[in-house]
């Protein structure tokens, strides 16, 4: 996030008439924004670049003697039903999985802000899911769903088909997702509540503003911008789901196609099928999406967001 | 303000198209589970098996974790690692050139071997598989091996299965040493035969007596099912049915599917009618594969490779309640047929050690450790006759079964060994028809329709491959 700020802001700062002293200013700023941007360029956007690129061609074995197809892949695209129903199994994901999680993490964040006993294990253990390797904790996760053998069904007494049932396996897929992100989000929240001054509670509790009443005219208001980070930052990686789907569900899993997310799919013709092209075609529709998306929310942060 | 949310949009996107282009790096995971990549030593469906104890492997890239100076070798099947280090620590031992073994899973192998052969990066000697090895061959990825094996006192090309060795041929130039070969048998559960008092599967079963038992071993509570096999079974499973009754997955020539020929489809409809009546729900069998459901002592009966061999060797609820027999036969054609197929040991055409690549080769295709891969029951051998030191590796098992299928005749049924159909590009079809058939299994009335489809699909994808 940091980086992109600054990119951003740095257009601003080119001003005719510099004195001196800004313009060595300028010179360090750049100096020092320097690494990232380089990291940035040779990481993210040369290879975005070249995947633009690679959504005109049919692409060859191993990359080799790749053939123009002009607008061909864009054509398949529209028609593909495969990838709309992946891009609506992605937003149906990212529409539970977000706001659930904010709201999780944004109770524990504001119960484990007051003196209690135990509040650092606490904030440990919601924390402890961001540590673990995504991978291992679809892993886990697999196993106790599994409609057979699995814990839940065990202890629940049920057999439940957790995640081959496809009106129910995109839910289960979510729970992981808010389960991991919960613990990352509170941590944010908690930031953001550290920094309200206490002055507004005292001031509040002598107007008789406590407990509900407190939280939403006070807390709430003034967590809003830090609510407004996590929400852009949650739904960007919501959108991009792919491990959890990639480790849990087998090609043969009847709740698949429901439940396939659009990276999942871009994956699958990218580097299973070798097809680059449309494979890179797929994400350059996640792209617009994602696009669309954060534009519209900065767009609808001037409704909802308190900056003091 | 505009411009700069605008941008910030820009770039918040900017993040999810990197990962188009960062090719292997970005794709791989950390942990898989061993047991699915087993499953699937030789066959290629789908992650399946569950409940079993996992091992991580480093998936991200060829790192050696041994000296710089061993030659990388990458495999995929944990079964058979034991045995090929065994080889490789006594080849270390007698020609002083290291080793490096590496086991990836099924899957990630291919992602992992595509994105390193584009890099040119490809590791020194590793297991090959008619899936795709038209496609490594053709575009000059792997080591041409004629001038080698012209030299060579060890190799000579006859002494290998054929149907193997032509496997790893392309334009006239071997590419490959024939490793191994396998082919299919009927695994059951004694305990369950004996409970319910039927006398265990043998050289007299059609598929219909595999289906009239499997009806019988079913338990309408759920808590047992006669038979398994998920819609990724192809070559352990549904192949089999198909070839025995006289159908084709693919036409002769290797250019159009043959899903919709009339006997194939009449040998998927029975193939529905196992599914629907003996075998548990396709969404249980694709959480939990059909060798695990075996081994778990859910199911009876399970059509399975000879790869699992040393998988169900090691489990002990198999060893103690399971053995093996040999396939049906289909009563219409009084035919026997078993899907075959082999890998090849192959090295890259870019290792800075070829000659030593070549070395280890000839090694692993010699007489004596082919011999020894088979007595250490590995797996068999593509080195002919030596599959009875094969047979032998395990009293628990009936291993005949599986050589059974590859003599003239056994009880009144003609054996016939079918090479596992394959083209350029095997898996993109593959996978599509694995996929497709999910909805067969759910609801087998509509099994026709799928096959139809199926053929459809797979004939646009042979199209589009690039041979």
């Amino acid at each position: 996030m940091m980086n992109k700020k600054n990119v951003a802001i740095s257009g601003n700062h080119r001003r005719p008439g510099l004195t001196y002293w800004e313009k060595s200013q300028n010179l360090w700023g750049w100096l020092f924004i320097f690494p990232t941007m380089l990291g940035l360029v040779i990481l993210n956007i040369w290879p975005m670049l070249q995947s633009f690129y690679q959504t005109f061609f049919r692409t060859g074995d191993f990359g080799r003697g790749n053939i123009y197809i002009g607008g061909q892949n864009y054509i398949q695209l529209l028609k593909d039903s495969e990838v709309w129903q992946a891009l609506w199994n992605t937003l149906k994901l990212t529409l539970l999985q977000v706001p659930v999680s904010i709201a999780i993490a944004l109770v524990l964040a504001v119960l484990l802000n007051r003196k209690m006993r135990g509040r650092a294990v606490y904030r440990a253990i919601f924390f402890l899911p961001m540590i673990a390797a995504p991978a291992a904790v679809a892993m886990v996760w697999k196993w106790l769903y599994n409609s057979q053998f699995g814990l839940l069904n065990h202890l629940f007494h049920t057999k439940i088909e957790w995640i081959s049932n496809p009106a129910i396996a995109w839910i289960s897929i979510a729970v992981i997702g808010i389960w991991s992100s919960i613990g990352y989000n509170m941590v944010l929240f908690l930031a953001g509540l550290q920094d309200i001054p206490k002055d507004y509670y005292e001031a509040g509790a002598i107007d008789g503003a406590t407990g509900p009443a407190a939280f939403f005219r006070i807390t709430l208001p003034l967590l809003s911008p830090m609510i407004f980070f996590v929400l852009v930052t949650s739904v960007i990686s919501g959108l991009q789901v792919f491990d959890s789907i990639y480790m849990i569900m087998s090609k043969s899993n009847p709740a698949l196609p429901k439940t396939q997310t659009i990276v999942y799919l871009f994956y699958q013709y990218s580097f299973v099928n070798g097809n680059k092209g449309y494979g890179s075609t797929i994400v350059i529709l996640l792209l617009a999406v994602i696009m669309l998306i954060t534009a519209l929310q900065m767009k609808l942060q001037k409704k909802w967001v308190f900056y003091n | 303000m505009k411009t700069k949310s605008i941008l910030s949009a820009l770039l918040a996107g900017a993040l999810t198209l990197t990962m188009t282009a960062c090719s292997s790096s970005g794709s791989s995971t950390g942990t898989t589970t061993t047991k699915s990549a087993d499953t699937q030593a030789t066959d290629t469906g789908a992650t399946t098996a569950t409940g079993d104890e996992s091992t991580a492997t480093s998936e991200d890239s060829l790192t050696p974790s041994g000296s710089s100076d061993a030659l990388e070798v990458l495999i995929w099947d944990t079964n058979q690692q034991p045995g090929i280090q065994e080889i490789l620590d006594e080849f270390t031992e007698k020609t002083g050139i290291k080793t490096d073994l590496q086991v990836k899973s099924w899957d990630s192998y291919w992602t992992l071997l595509e994105a390193a052969a584009q890099a040119g990066g490809l590791p020194d000697v590793m297991w090959m598989h008619s899936n795709v090895s038209q496609m490594y061959m053709k575009n000059g990825l792997l080591l041409k091996l004629d001038d080698y094996i012209a030299d060579s006192t060890e190799i000579d090309l006859s002494n290998y299965m054929s149907e193997i060795t032509d496997l790893y041929t392309y334009d006239g130039a071997t590419y490959g040493i024939p490793k191994d070969y396998d082919t299919i048998a009927l695994w059951y559960n004694k305990t369950m035969f004996d409970a319910a008092g039927l006398s265990y599967p043998d050289a007299t079963w059609t598929w219909d007596d595999l289906y009239e038992n499997a009806k019988k071993l079913t338990k309408s509570d759920g808590s047992q099912y006669g038979f398994t096999l998920s819609p990724s079974n192809n070559q352990a499973g549904y192949y089999n049915v198909i070839y025995s009754m006289g159908g084709k997955v693919l036409s002769d020539d290797k250019k159009t599917s043959a899903y919709d020929d009339p006997t194939t489809i009449e040998a998927m409809e029975l193939v529905g009618k196992i599914v629907a009546d003996t075998c548990p729900d396709v969404t249980t069998m694709s959480e939990t594969g059909d060798d695990v459901l075996f081994e778990s002592g859910t199911v009876a009966m399970t059509t399975q490779g000879s790869w699992m061999v040393p998988a169900f060797k090691s489990n002990e609820y198999v060893a103690e309640n399971c053995d093996v027999a040999v396939l049906p036969y289909a009563a219409s054609t009084k035919t026997r047929a078993s899907i075959c197929n082999g890998l090849g040991w192959t090295a890259s055409a870019t290792s800075e050690r070829p000659d030593d690549c070549w070395t280890l080769l000839e090694w692993l295709g010699s007489k004596d450790m082919q011999l020894k891969q088979a007595e250490l029951g590995v797996t068999m051998s593509a080195y002919l006759n030596t599959s009875d030191a094969w047979a032998q590796n395990t009293d628990l098992f009936n291993l005949q079964a599986y050589l059974d299928v590859t003599t003239e005749q056994t009880g009144d049924a003609t054996n016939e060994l079918i090479l596992r159909p394959y083209t350029y590009k095997t898996t993109v079809w593959e996978d599509a028809a694995n996929q497709a058939f999910v909805s067969a299994w759910t609801d087998t009335s509509q099994m026709e329709s799928v096959c139809k489809s199926v053929a459809q699909e797979m004939n646009t994808a042979i199209s589009q491959e690039n041979s």
